[in-house]
């Protein structure tokens, strides 16, 4: 077990590496950084800025300048390390990373981590409820289906499962917003955080956006299992008891039978997080997704590369959890 | 034999009859199977796979599956058990009535420690709290001799042996102190040296708890020293039902006569060949109207392929399905021709090699 996390964590740190650097590395190399700090005058070629150090011209509009744009450009560059290398300049920016530095935006100054700090909780609560919201629906859904499998429920949920899975999020997403927000009024049509209630309130609707497809994918898994489990000798044992068939099914028959579920758990999560991106949008929610893509929008790579670590991380984290609980599902992991 | 009178009846199986409809047919597992059971009284059930003891087994329990079609009346106590799965009724099954089954590698559930599974019945039948329920089933570890239950009541079933685990199952079984057992070929997935201990253990606790049994078997030595009376059956039909001494000395049913003869004895030289049953197990879809056994048996007459035998003997005492029973005077006379022939009705090839009847 020792040796397991350990090796889990090393596969973290490499991930986390990896991830990061791409994400610097072709950050880097696509834009021109510059361009993004200065703007038009990172046009200017490093030759007449050199002239212009030596004292051969002037910095001014005979020579085509701006009186200080050389000094600007100068400025920038040391201020973010364009002159190194991208290895060197992800060098640094690991190490002020890891001392809780995240930089600032090239475009307005913020402090970045004040951005992730504003963000990231509003779409980790998004996420988490949508889980919830899948999980809560799938486990009595899916266990409702194998109880009696191919019988009526049975069959009219595997319709309703594939029509939920075949509804694209951002469609699911309109269509509760135009039901319950604009016909019905339950729940508000801006997100709002004026205490947990409210909060809460403000992500129901994105959170089902997210989980009902999430939950018609788990009950097909769980309900799979579940069948299969129910074959098993230890199941005719536990009637043999003469235990309940709730509990039985419950009890006997559902932790062996999460298995699917809670691998689609893990490795879904990243697709869940794209998700998040387009549920936040249509729901106006603050979250790690808008941010991200008015980052990309307004070109400021040290925010996207800095939002896309943190859903790096949690990718990882969240798999490395996943892979505990199997440990929790099944005592024989445990042991070998 | 325990004599079986209404006062001290257990379970009284009458005509039990199940189908199975499957896309190739209609399995006929089991036909019109009847006997009886007194309380404390153990009975064997031998047959060859796919004879249709599990279904039995399976139809008193009602742990068949929902496209079972099911005949026929089984009375526990004086309640009819079919009528009781109907209603839905709790705390009946686990209870009155249990059941211990082949594998205990896969009889146990592996997520959960070995105690829970044990006071999860307690909690539930008999309302027992958590602790006093773990409590009882330590207590229990101990009663089925398994060393040191304080510790095992907190392990998984991967941890233990085939042969303790089989004795965690049966210590499960046993938890609501059940007035029946039955037990499904309970020793066959475990070491030689361990079935001995099981079964000795089963006699014990059914002793100590005047409980009955119903011990199912491949084995007619197994069956032989510990039950009150041995059924057996073929093809879905108890074909011969008395108690083991009469069966092991008098036989009547040929299929039994050479269920004898493939059983190894200790007198016999080591060395001696057993006699294996040639032929297959019957179909039982659509099966012919003739005696299920007669393609294999030695005995077999034209009569056989016209019928089948109904059970008839002494009722309660030696009762047998057979036109031309071993150990009689018809029987031995169709043997005889069948001999002098050279082959059955049905065509089966016989030399006298081996014959003893
Ligand atoms: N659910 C089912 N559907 C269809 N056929 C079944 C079903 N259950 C059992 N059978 C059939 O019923 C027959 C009797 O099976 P059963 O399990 O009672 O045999 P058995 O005497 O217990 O054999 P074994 O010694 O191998 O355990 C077999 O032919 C089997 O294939
Ligand atoms: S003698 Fe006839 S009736 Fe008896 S077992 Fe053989 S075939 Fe069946
Ligand atoms: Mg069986």
């Amino acid at each position: 077990m020792k040796q397991f996390i350990l090796r889990r964590i090393a596969q973290l740190v490499l991930v986390f590496f990896a991830v990061t650097f791409l994400t610097f590395a072709s950050l880097n190399l696509v834009g021109d950084p510059l361009f993004n700090i200065v703007g038009v005058i990172s046009g200017i070629p490093d030759e007449q800025c050199e002239a212009v150090a030596r004292g051969e011209i002037e910095d001014t509009k005979s020579s085509g300048l701006n009186m200080g744009d050389c000094a600007l450009i100068a400025q920038a560059k040391e201020q973010n390390n364009l002159d190194k290398n991208v290895v060197e300049r992800y060098g640094i920016w690991l190490s002020d990373m890891a001392g809780g530095d995240f930089g600032t935006s090239f475009v307005n100054g913020d402090e970045i981590s004040d951005i992730v700090q504003e963000r990231l909780p509003v779409t980790v609560r998004l996420i988490v409820l949508a889980q919830i919201v899948a999980l809560g629906i799938a486990i009595p859904w899916g266990v409702a289906s194998a109880y009696r499998a191919n019988r009526t429920f049975d069959k009219a949920s595997t319709v309703g499962s594939f029509g939920l899975l075949s509804i694209p999020n951002f469609a699911l997403g309109v269509i509760l917003l135009y039901f319950f927000t604009l016909r019905w009024q339950i729940f508000p049509s801006r997100y709002e955080n004026a205490g947990w209630w409210s909060e809460l309130k403000a992500l129901t609707l994105p959170a089902f956006t997210l989980g009902l497809g999430l939950a018609a994918t788990y009950q097909r898994l769980l309900r799979t299992d579940l069948i299969t489990t129910l074959q098993d000798d230890f199941i005719h044992m536990a009637r043999a008891k003469g235990m309940s068939d709730r509990h039985i099914m419950y009890r006997h028959a559902l932790r062996p039978s999460m298995f699917s579920v809670i691998t689609v758990f893990g490795v879904n999560t990243g697709a869940l997080i794209g998700g998040a991106l387009v549920v936040e949008q249509i729901f106006s929610i603050p979250g790690v997704g808008t941010e991200l893509v008015e980052a990309v929008l307004r070109n400021d790579p040290p925010v996207v590369i800095a939002l896309i670590s943190v859903v790096a991380i949690g990718f990882v984290l969240i798999n490395f959890v996943v892979d505990l609980t199997y440990g929790y599902l099944d005592p024989r992991v445990r042991t070998s | 034999m325990a004599q079986v009178s209404a006062a001290n009846t257990q379970l009284l199986v009458r005509d039990l009859t199940v189908r199975f409809p499957t896309t190739r047919g209609t399995v006929q597992a089991v036909n019109g199977v009847t006997f009886d059971l007194a309380k404390g009284a153990s009975l064997g059930i031998v047959g060859e796979s796919g004879s249709g003891k599990s279904v039995t087994a399976k139809t008193l329990m009602n742990l068949l599956p929902r496209t079972a079609e099911v005949s026929g009346d089984v009375i526990f106590e004086g309640e009819d058990v079919r009528r009781l799965a109907l209603q839905g009724r709790e705390h009946f099954w686990g209870v009155k009535m249990t059941m211990v089954f082949q594998d205990p590698m896969t009889s146990l559930n592996p997520v959960k420690k070995c105690g829970e599974q044990i006071a999860e019945t307690l909690r539930y039948h008999l309302k027992r709290d958590k602790k006093t329920a773990l409590a009882e089933a330590e207590d229990l570890l101990a009663q089925v001799g398994i060393p040191e239950p304080g510790k095992r009541v907190n392990q998984y079933p991967h941890e233990l042996s085939g042969g303790l685990r089989q004795r965690v199952v049966i210590a499960m079984a046993l938890a609501c102190e059940p007035s029946l057992l039955i037990a499904d070929e309970p020793t066959t997935a475990v070491d030689v040296t361990v079935q001995k201990h099981l079964l000795d253990l089963l006699d014990k606790l059914r002793e100590d708890r005047g409980m009955s049994m119903i011990l199912i078997t491949h084995d007619l030595g197994v069956a032989r020293g510990r039950c009150d009376e041995i059924a057996v059956m073929y093809a879905g039909r108890l074909v011969e039902r008395s108690a083991p001494e009469t069966l092991f000395s008098d036989s009547r049913h040929p299929y039994t006569d050479a269920l004898l003869r493939s059983i190894p004895r200790i007198e016999q030289p080591s060395h001696t060949r057993l006699e294996p049953i040639p032929g297959r197990p019957p179909e039982l879809i659509n099966p012919p109207e003739q005696c299920a056994y007669a393609p294999r048996c030695r005995f077999a007459q034209a009569d056989c392929l016209e019928s089948i035998p109904d059970i008839s003997g002494v009722a309660g005492m030696h009762e047998f399905a057979c036109f031309h029973p071993a150990n009689t005077d018809r029987g031995r006379e169709a043997l005889a021709s069948n001999l002098a022939s050279g082959r059955t009705a049905t065509g089966l090839e016989i030399s006298s090699a081996g014959a003893s009847s």
